[in-house]
């Protein structure tokens, strides 16, 4: 069962910061902290799925991501293995660097450290990503002005940089940065219902 | 900075920054996903031609490159294309060749009920405005006449600097775009 779906939303360990629980699970071993192990995860578990897409531009590479940190991180703590728990954000990301590079070179460790530490130490399934109505999207990016809606389907459908785009368009890079910047507020207020009844 | 961020704007040690905050931050790791999840959402639209904009030709040949099916047609300046769309297509486009040198704004006016695009954007090296019809409305309409009209606006007025006329038919079987 996924740690995800074992932790209640309003437990106490809901109020404590990541560097409390991250104390918590080491100070804990050679017992497991499993409340603390799966609220950690829980919010973990999106953030590094983010920084999955960002580098890896796949959902379900993003996917193996996430469980190959939490595993090794999870891992680390219980071992006692990571000297400053206070900074596990800092950790996370060295983690998420490694895993990264090794995913690009096609190893498998997630296989590696499933093998070793099996299903008690798996973590949470990949978080289910949040999804916008597509049909009020539509019409929120149609609100916008044309060179909005322009400029932001072009940086984004292929995470395009703005010199790029402003070189499609004939306009400067900062010029781009601005349509970009108003656009994107202009639609996060209407699809979130700011901008449109 | 999360757009920056998404796109690989930012230089190595601001990203790493950013990086290590969002892994650390609820809130604006939240954010983040917001983004990503409008960045799913709109190329979802855009593959099913779901948006009625303006875009350059570049980023026509990129959908076609992708594997879209992209049906285009060439609509000479204030000339008239046959045109349809069939069940395949995933994108219509109209290539209005039109001359642009000089312009400082351009509008685009569409239809009999003269719905008006203002300040398209467009570069005046190209000499065309490639505009992206919503597939849906397309496929909706019985056999009919549409025009559209660039309308070139600066301190003196606006003159129309190109009439375009589309002979719609659904879609029989035979067609080919231009």
């Amino acid at each position: 069962m996924p740690y995800a779906s074992r932790m209640p939303e309003h437990s106490a360990e809901t109020a404590l910061d990541d560097a409390t629980l991250a104390r918590r699970i080491a100070q804990t071993a050679p017992g497991i902290d499993s409340t603390a192990e799966a609220e950690l995860c829980r919010r973990l578990a999106p953030r590094v799925r983010l920084y999955g897409l960002k580098h890896l531009r796949n959902e379900s590479a993003a996917a193996d991501l996430v469980q190959q940190v939490l595993l090794t991180t999870l891992q680390r703590l219980r071992a006692g293995r990571l000297r400053e728990p206070g900074q596990i954000a800092s950790y996370v990301l060295g983690t998420c660097r490694m895993v990264v590079l090794d995913l690009r070179r096609g190893h498998a460790r997630r296989e590696r450290l499933l093998e070793t530490y099996g299903e008690g130490l798996a973590p949470a399934d990949a978080p289910e990503p949040l999804a916008f109505d597509s049909a009020r999207l539509r019409l929120c990016l149609e609100r916008l002005s044309v060179r909005e809606c322009t400029v932001l389907i072009m940086s984004f459908y292929d995470d395009m940089p703005s010199e790029e785009v402003g070189s499609e368009l004939g306009l400067t890079a900062a010029n781009i940065r601005v349509i970009r910047h108003r656009g994107l507020e202009r639609l996060r207020d209407c699809v979130t219902g700011k901008g449109l009844p | 900075m999360l757009s920056e961020y998404w796109l690989a704007e930012l230089d190595a040690a601001t990203e790493a920054q950013v990086e290590e905050h969002l892994l650390g931050c609820g809130a604006c790791s939240r954010e983040l996903e917001e983004l990503a999840a409008l960045v799913t959402c709109m190329r979802q639209l855009v593959r099913q031609g779901a948006v009625h904009t303006v875009v350059p030709n570049a980023f026509v040949r990129r959908l076609a490159e992708q594997g879209l099916r992209v049906r285009e047609y060439n609509v000479p300046h204030n000339g008239s294309v046959n045109c349809t769309v069939a069940p395949g297509d995933d994108v219509v486009v109209a290539h209005l060749q039109a001359p642009l040198q000089g312009i400082e704004r351009l509008d685009l006016v569409e239809g009999e009920a003269r719905e008006r695009l203002y300040d398209i954007p467009f570069n005046a090296k190209h000499g065309e405005v490639v505009v992206t019809p919503r597939v849906e409305d397309l496929r909706k309409l019985p056999a009919s006449t549409h025009r559209m009209r660039l309308v070139a606006v600066d301190a003196s007025g606006e003159r129309v600097i190109g009439e375009y006329t589309f002979n719609h038919t659904p879609y029989s079987g035979q067609s080919s775009a231009t």
